[in-house]
């Protein structure tokens, strides 16, 4: 039993976070603009290896104070790199890839779960929710916000429905960090809600998860 | 524990059988439920697709708040589609069954087109047996 992956959608249909716990089958990096900025640092175009990204909003120094600031997908090329480069075929060595780069995954998960909501809600005939559905090797949980965010969450097929942790995950770190964070703009369809408190926040509440193993 | 209904979709995505059993979910048009089948169709192959761990399966049961759908894949690629209440634990057994009842009644019927609607009074006679 484990947690596989968080996508989370605004009303417009774009992805503007994603998080990866456990995946065996990695995604493979998005096309060029096929994401917004700042959905997740893993899948975005370029990856950089740089551990603190150049940020020209983060004046303060994180010594002075809590800064709750935006990351940057794309670091400045200047900044100092740690680490070696790897070279791409050993990288796709480590990691078995879906062969969907991330942007087309991250589509087809939306148009799935779109496509079950309205099925759901045409076989009820009333405004009945798609809670989740599975497969032999996972599960997909599915929890929409009234403002129209979509919290998508996959799984170990076993596990019980978590709609209630995605509902905590809305009410706690996202309105906390994202919500009520000035530095992220919301609706915006110019970037995603990425930032480090966010998503420590996120991990945090995933990893002590009693599913999470 | 309620049936509400049963939908068989050939290969090809067509809606091939479709009853509704009690009035747990409303009726929808015909044309309504040749869409919703094809639409499923669609999904379960994307769904096969999405797995963020080796090589999976269609989707295999869909929930709702208040009901649930079930589907099998057989062999040669028809889907048997059972609607219940999402407490009711039995829908593999009940799929299977239906499943048999097919075989006899509608495949080894030589009247019958493979492919097309299934219009049978013998396999109407026993699914009602079977679930209704």
């Amino acid at each position: 039993m484990t947690i596989y992956s968080l996508y989370i959608y605004d009303r417009h249909c774009t992805c503007v976070y994603y998080h990866d716990w456990q995946r065996t089958k990695q995604a493979r990096p998005a096309t060029e603009g096929g994401i917004l900025p700042a959905v997740s640092q893993s899948v975005s175009p370029h990856k950089h290896d740089s551990v603190t990204p150049y940020n020209p909003r983060n004046t303060l120094s994180s010594l002075s104070g809590v800064v709750i600031a935006v990351n940057e997908d794309h670091p400045n090329p200047q900044s100092n790199s740690r680490g070696p480069t790897p070279n791409p075929p050993s990288q796709s060595q480590q990691q078995p890839q879906s062969g969907l780069p991330f942007d087309e995954e991250a589509k087809l998960v939306y148009g799935v779960v779109i496509s079950l909501r309205n099925m759901i809600r045409k076989l009820s005939g009333k405004d009945e929710q798609f809670v989740n559905y599975y497969t032999s090797t996972y599960k997909l949980h599915l929890y929409e916000t009234m403002s129209g965010y979509k919290f998508v969450m996959l799984s170990d097929p076993n596990v019980d429905s978590l709609r209630f942790v995605l509902r905590q995950m809305y009410s706690g770190p996202f309105l906390e960090y994202v919500v009520r964070n000035p530095l992220v703009p919301m609706d915006s369809k110019q970037r995603g809600i990425d930032n480090e408190y966010f998503r420590t926040s996120v991990d945090r509440m995933v990893r002590g998860l009693s599913v999470f193993l | 524990m309620a049936i509400f209904g049963l939908w068989v979709i050939n290969k090809a995505g067509g809606l091939v059988y479709q009853r509704n059993f009690g009035d747990g979910l409303p009726t929808l048009t015909s044309n309504e439920y040749l869409v919703l089948a094809g639409t499923l169709h669609g999904i379960h192959a994307i769904t096969s697709r999405l797995s963020p761990t080796g090589s999976s399966s269609g989707v295999q049961v869909i929930e709702g708040e208040s009901f649930k759908m079930t589907i099998m894949l057989t062999p040669t690629g028809t889907k048997f589609v059972l609607l219940t209440s999402v407490t009711e634990t039995t829908a593999d057994v009940i799929l299977q069954k239906v499943y048999e009842v097919y075989a006899d009644a509608v495949m080894k019927n030589p009247f019958h087109t493979p492919e097309m609607p299934i219009r049978s009074d013998g396999f109407d006679r026993r699914i009602t047996a079977l679930l209704g």
